[in-house]
């Protein structure tokens, strides 16, 4: 099992790497005019010319990006050329709201996904056919409709929850469940409405299987066999779906993030990958690829835990 | 305050620069009358006055003391200068200063301040370095008199010294550090420790001030991406003030019960037409052919289409609190396609001719770009839009200078010559340097002229810009500044960000 999780580690670190390389390489082939963005269009071209070579930018591209990673294995990102702040500390601000709504979001879904998979599986007939239904229109719903309805009646007309802004639970807790409620189940609208079809479809296959009329057979208790075989088996469809939904939900953090003015990292890559602040996009890059890698990586793991099987793979 | 933001555990800056804007978790909250809530669109580039713009003023108020202070009708009152006084050249501005005033270290604030500040201005190079052009240098007559030379007059030298220009940091900080530790002898300090650049920003109220305290024992600054986030914080109180642009946010912030707005006219969107002497395009060097695209395009369904009718139209760049603003000058360009097509013809075009020019979306939507397309077609002028990326639109169009005219929205400063110097004269938006013996002479006129003399020529030249269609303005957008009803907000005189001056509690 340690080999499989340090094998898994070691080709994340080798995505880390070569996201890095392209990313660079995609980013600064534009040539955005920093200094320029910078000075206005009132500077005088000279003045224009040393700001960019100050950020380093008359540099060749291979040596800008050995630069970027000598430094960036020290955890020192750089500042950002537009707002002087440190890329380091400003993820570390904003990484905890995005990290937070995602693993809200990826709780809810789970349980929501589970009971809900679980029951249409099981008792099939109308409970299917509404559970399907709700997925169906819970995915045909844009996530922004759905964000923009709950902020107007939630937050604006009866006032439960504040419209904009975001409290970190090591200030307060309640407060942080009100920031996080409504962008969390805005999300978790258009993911329950995937992840609870897979759950479904593979408890619908695994309770077809000849293993679990064998255990019917024998007598065991029909919730026992659920809970304990069935859904074992019918998990790592489910939680692979999970996964890629979490990844998924960093571009949907983006619009949620700005309309409820959560100052997350998807909220900064609009801001910044307009203006071509590449520092701050390289940093935003890399924290996305390693919640990515990370999340897989675990994900594996579960899965090789639940499923030796996978472990040869 | 002397000290740069120290680096705090990345959990304790979450935790504390975060939660501003919370409905329930500390302060500053909405029902704190003590803390005034500010929601933006704009993040200044840093806090070093070099870096300062009109739009961002608020930022740099709470820290920083300006030389002259603009008061809400344009009118200049005394700040760190109590008095000032040009020769009568009007190449030398003596400026008196206050005398009992420090900053957090105890270094006075005395010439010696005034003069480091104001030379390093046009050399660190920032965004509004070129106001401060032709500034020879600063002599310091004794500890608290300074006398400012210019090479040539710069009618605009007490508004620019009300501006960025004016901001003054302690001497002993100015270079990078300023950046991320604002060093000024302002009304208020920079909270490092709940400040999350970028998003939020915390001042605190020093205990002792040199001048009046302003009523807010806290002031926190919120930047937002998104204007609709903006005006739903304003709708739940989470924040007490915001400038609202967009016409449909206007529209949800008149509809809302409990909401305070006053409107304001202040920026106008028009065409600049950088290419009046046909170096790009040939036909544009013809007046009638500049004339011709004025009359060409539908001003009012434009307004009534575009910006849902809030706004006001107008044929001229200067706004109407300069004394160059003449009201019948506004409608001098009837929507007339006859007469375009008439003025074309007698110029010598009577097929029109193409035309390119940058769009960038965030200024000029598709529907606008569809109204001017359709309405210069209606003429014969055959329009094409280069989409242009935000990152490099400025070197496309001011450094490669390749398009002969572009959709902007520029802002109407109280101050004549403000307009002037950004507009008319030889530069920034007159790059290509069309100028003509009527400009020349004028401009000279009301460069040199005593104060109260320089009315007359100012308005002739508008006059003059207008009847030669330099410009073609569409209209002057009308901004709401909206309150939750716990703030009274006094919009600045030409500008859309009020002054941190402006903010009171209501009632």
């Amino acid at each position: 099992m340690l080999a499989f999780a340090l094998r898994r580690a070691g080709s994340g670190l080798t995505l880390v790497l070569v996201i890095s390389v392209l990313a660079h390489t995609l980013l600064a082939l534009p040539d955005p005019d920093v200094g320029r963005q910078l000075l206005g269009p009132a500077a005088p071209q000279e003045l224009v010319d040393e700001h960019n070579a100050a950020l380093g930018l008359d540099r060749p591209l291979a040596v800008r990006y050995a630069d970027w990673l000598a430094a960036a294995v020290r955890f020192d990102l750089g500042h950002s050329w537009f707002t002087n702040e440190s890329v380091t500390q400003s993820l570390a601000n904003r990484l905890p709201v995005t990290l937070s709504l995602m693993g809200g979001v990826t709780l809810v879904t789970a349980v929501v996904s589970f009971v809900l998979g679980v029951w249409a599986g099981v008792r099939r007939g109308a409970v299917d056919s509404a559970v399907q239904a709700v997925g169906v229109i819970g995915y045909a719903l844009p996530s922004f409709l759905i964000t923009l309805i709950m902020v107007i009646v939630f937050a604006v007309q009866l006032g439960w929850f504040p419209a904009v802004g975001y409290t970190p639970p090591g200030v307060s807790l309640t407060g942080w469940l009100s920031t996080i409620t409504l962008p969390v189940l805005a999300l978790s609208v258009p993911a329950v409405a995937g992840v609870s079809q897979q759950v479904r479809s593979s408890v619908i296959d695994v309770l077809g299987r000849d293993h679990v009329r064998t255990l019917r057979a024998r007598g065991l208790p029909f919730p026992r066999v659920v809970f304990r075989h069935v859904l074992r088996g019918a998990a790592t469809p489910a939680l692979t779906v999970l996964a890629m939904q979490f990844v998924g939900m960093l571009g949907g953090a983006v619009i949620v993030e700005q309309i409820f003015g959560l100052p997350g990292i998807g909220a900064m890559t609009v801001q910044y990958t307009t203006r071509g602040d590449i520092p701050v996009i390289m940093g935003v890059v890399m924290v996305s690829v390693l919640v990515v890698v990370v999340v897989n990586l675990l994900v594996d793991v579960l899965v090789a835990w639940l499923n030796p099987k996978a472990r040869l793979s | 305050m002397h000290t740069r933001a120290p680096a705090t555990p990345a959990t304790a800056a979450a935790g504390v620069a975060l939660l501003v804007l919370a409905g329930c978790a500390g302060p500053p909250g909405d029902d704190d009358p003590a803390t005034l809530t500010i929601g933006t669109m704009t993040v200044p580039q840093s806090l070093d006055p070099a870096d300062a713009m009109g739009s961002a003023a608020p930022y740099f108020q709470a820290v920083y003391d300006s030389l002259v202070r603009r008061e809400p009708d344009g009118t200049y009152a005394p700040m760190l200068a109590t008095e000032w006084s040009y020769d009568d050249t009007l190449t030398e501005l003596e400026l008196t200063l206050r005398e009992d005033v420090a900053f957090d270290d105890g270094t006075p604030f005395d010439a010696e301040a005034v003069k480091a500040n104001l030379e390093r201005f046009p050399e660190a190079g920032g965004g509004q370095a070129h106001t401060l052009e032709g500034l020879e240098g600063v002599e310091v007559a004794d500890e608290f008199r300074a006398v400012v030379h210019l090479s040539q007059p710069n009618r605009a030298l007490l508004y620019y010294l009300s501006d960025a220009a004016g901001f003054m940091a302690n001497p002993g900080s100015l270079g990078d550090g300023l950046a991320t530790a604002p060093d000024g002898t302002g009304p208020y300090e920079l909270d490092p420790g709940r400040t999350a650049i970028g998003t939020t920003w915390v001042f605190e109220r020093k205990d002792e001030y040199w001048g009046e305290p302003l009523p807010y024992e806290e002031v926190a600054i919120s930047a937002f991406d998104r204007e609709n986030a903006l005006v739903n914080g304003v709708r739940t109180g989470q924040i007490n003030a915001a400038v609202v642009q967009e016409a449909d946010q206007q529209s949800v912030v008149r509809s809302e019960p409990g909401l305070e707005s006053v409107p304001q006219d202040i920026d106008y969107q028009g065409l600049i037409l950088f290419d009046r002497d046909g170096h790009l395009v040939p036909e544009l060097a013809d007046r009638r052919v500049r004339q011709a695209v004025n009359h060409a395009l539908d001003r009012p369904t434009m307004l009534d289409k575009l910006v849902d009718g809030q706004g006001e139209l107008t044929d001229q760049v200067f706004g109407t609190e300069t004394a160059a603003y003449e009201p019948e000058l506004d409608s001098r360009y009837e929507h007339d396609p006859e007469r375009a097509r008439e003025l074309l013809a007698e110029a010598g075009h009577p097929d029109g001719f193409d035309l390119t020019l940058p769009r960038m979306p965030e200024i000029v939507g598709e529907p606008m770009a569809t109204s001017i397309s359709t309405d210069l077609a209606e003429v014969g002028i055959d329009l094409e839009w280069d989409e242009l990326d935000p990152a490099n639109a400025l070197r496309a169009v001011f450094t490669d200078q390749a398009y002969p005219a572009m959709v902007m929205n520029n802002a109407q400063p109280a101050e004549d010559w403000v307009t002037v110097a950004e507009l008319v004269l030889p530069g920034t938006f007159n790059f290509l340097g069309t100028t003509d013996d009527t400009v020349g002479e004028l401009v000279r006129e009301i460069q040199n002229a005593p104060a109260d003399e320089a009315a007359e020529p100012a308005r002739e030249l508008n006059r003059h810009l207008v009847e030669e269609a330099w410009f073609v303005p569409f209209y002057r957008l009308t901004y709401q500044h909206v309150s939750d009803g716990n703030v009274e907000i006094e919009p600045q005189s030409g500008a859309a960000a009020p002054s941190l001056y402006n903010y009171t509690p209501a009632g």
